[in-house]
């Protein structure tokens, strides 16, 4: 027993450095860039469905239904797997981006867009009669506002990011649950890994959970 | 300055302005009085276009800004040419709709900068000047939740103002004010009316009105009934109707 002990102690420390790295090194940038890209996909969904912009609408309807009807892990799976067969082969880093933009945006899209219908409709009216055109009043006086409604539902979403990039390891990609795979094929500890590589996720979310509520005071102390 | 010609606007079946007929002289002061529900405020939105009229003809400074009929709009007139036209109308909310996210000097600043396209420098001398000439210059950098109901009407009207409007709005500006409060408004609007502002003002101030209006127009379901100088319209007036309301609200 004792002996199992310190053999598990030292896998742990030996793989801590491992599975920490591949965090920093390949979870925290799939996860920075595919939200960053997911929030420029969500701002112009919303934006789209807001000012009724006909041509595309029917289009970005169509793109949420599909995205949140549909599990992540088959998006991943139809992506990387699946394109290929039509002659677009794609590595996994950057197919991972792109399952995650497209999930990031359709969700957020819906974050965004209920955020900028719960800014009152006085403040549409003022901007009006104040001459502003439409995309003044979005620009100025809709989207500042709307901004502070969404960043509560928006940290969520990126804390919950990264957690789902794990997804990732199941195309390829080694990040850390990846790595943390290889690591118990090698060492049959499944248990203690699996625990370690939880507890790296942990800390992550940990020190964004206190990044969003400094973000959240910030943006709070302004107005009502 | 401000013509309607055989308005009419309606919401789905229900008739909220019937065959409107107005005409505001520059430098006139305009009130328009009558119970809730009776128009009032759809009237003074139409002018600059926050409702569309269903048919009939709008003229905002001898230019036709609107005319429609049975909710088709047969004028054609560009987007960009009404707003131009409407930026020379200010207006004066109910509930202020001050921008809770800027400062009071930002709140006026904005529309000169943005749609004047006047430097920083400018728009700002010209804010500082509006908020001093309603009071308010100790609060410039102050967000607006953190003033009384009064000041922010104020800082709404500094804000209108910005725009160097020709025409100002009022949709009962004191009507979400507490009683104390509703006097340091209506002296800015006195001011204002002493300077020679054409003014159109919606209200249930009838001292406001009697004080400060050239003309006051009564409105009833939809309807103008009576247009008079409101010695006239208090005193001795000439529809039953206005007779009636006048009874119940003095």
């Amino acid at each position: 027993m004792d002996e199992r002990m310190v053999r598990v102690i030292g896998i742990l420390i030996d793989s801590f450095f491992p599975l920490l790295k591949a965090g920093l090194m390949f979870t925290v940038p799939l996860t920075i860039i595919s939200f960053f890209l997911g929030m420029i996909v969500a701002f112009t969904v919303a934006i789209i469905r807001v000012s009724n912009f006909k041509p595309l609408l029917a289009i970005v309807k169509f793109y949420v239904w599909i995205i949140r009807g549909t599990p992540l892990l088959v998006q991943l799976f139809i992506i990387f797997y699946g394109l290929p067969s039509i002659g677009l082969t794609l590595d996994a880093f950057v197919s991972a981006v792109i399952g995650f933009t497209l999930s990031v945006g359709a969700y957020g899209s819906e974050t965004i867009r209920a955020a900028i219908l719960s800014v009152p409709k006085g403040q549409w009216e003022a901007a009006h009669a104040l001459g502003l055109s439409k995309s003044q009043t979005l620009l100025y006086i809709i989207i500042p506002q709307a901004i502070k409604v969404a960043i509560p539902p928006m940290a969520n979403s990126f804390i919950s990011l990264v957690k789902d990039t794990s997804l990732a390891a199941a195309i390829t990609f080694t990040e850390l649950f990846q790595v943390a795979q290889q690591i118990t094929a090698r060492t049959y500890e499944p248990l203690w890994l699996y625990i370690e590589a939880g507890s790296i996720y942990l800390i992550f979310c940990s020190v964004l959970t206190i990044l969003q509520s400094r973000l959240e005071i910030k943006f709070g102390k302004s107005g009502d | 300055m401000i013509k309607l010609e055989n308005v009419y606007k309606s919401f789905d079946h229900l008739e909220v302005l019937k065959n409107i007929n107005l005409t505001v002289q520059k430098g006139e002061v305009v009130c328009i009085i009558g119970p809730s529900g009776s128009g009032k405020s759809t009237l003074l939105r139409s002018l600059n276009q926050l409702e569309r009229i269903t048919s009939g003809s709008v003229y905002i400074d001898n230019e036709l800004v609107d005319e429609r009929s049975n909710n088709k709009d047969i004028s054609k007139i560009s987007s960009k040419k009404i707003s131009e036209v409407c930026s020379e109308l200010g207006m004066v909310f109910q509930r202020f709709n001050l921008f809770p996210h800027m400062t009071v000097l930002e709140n006026v600043m904005l529309s000169p900068m943005k749609i004047k396209k006047l430097s920083k420098q400018e728009s700002m001398e010209r804010a500082l000047k509006l908020l001093h000439k309603v009071g308010l210059t100790d609060k410039k950098d102050e967000y607006p939740s953190k003033l009384s109901g009064g000041q922010q009407q104020r800082v709404a009207i500094a804000r209108a103002l910005a725009m160097e409007p020709k025409i100002m709005l009022f949709d009962e500006p004191t009507s979400a004010l507490d009683p104390e409060l509703v006097c340091e408004v209506l002296d800015v609007m006195k001011g204002l009316a002493k300077e020679g502002m054409t003014m159109l003002v919606v209200t249930h101030e009838m001292g406001f009105a009697r004080e400060v209006a050239d003309r006051v127009i009564f409105m009833d379901n939809g309807e103008i009934l009576e247009t008079d100088r409101p010695e006239n319209i208090f005193n001795n007036p000439g529809h039953m109707r206005t007779k009636e309301f006048l009874s119940r609200i003095l």
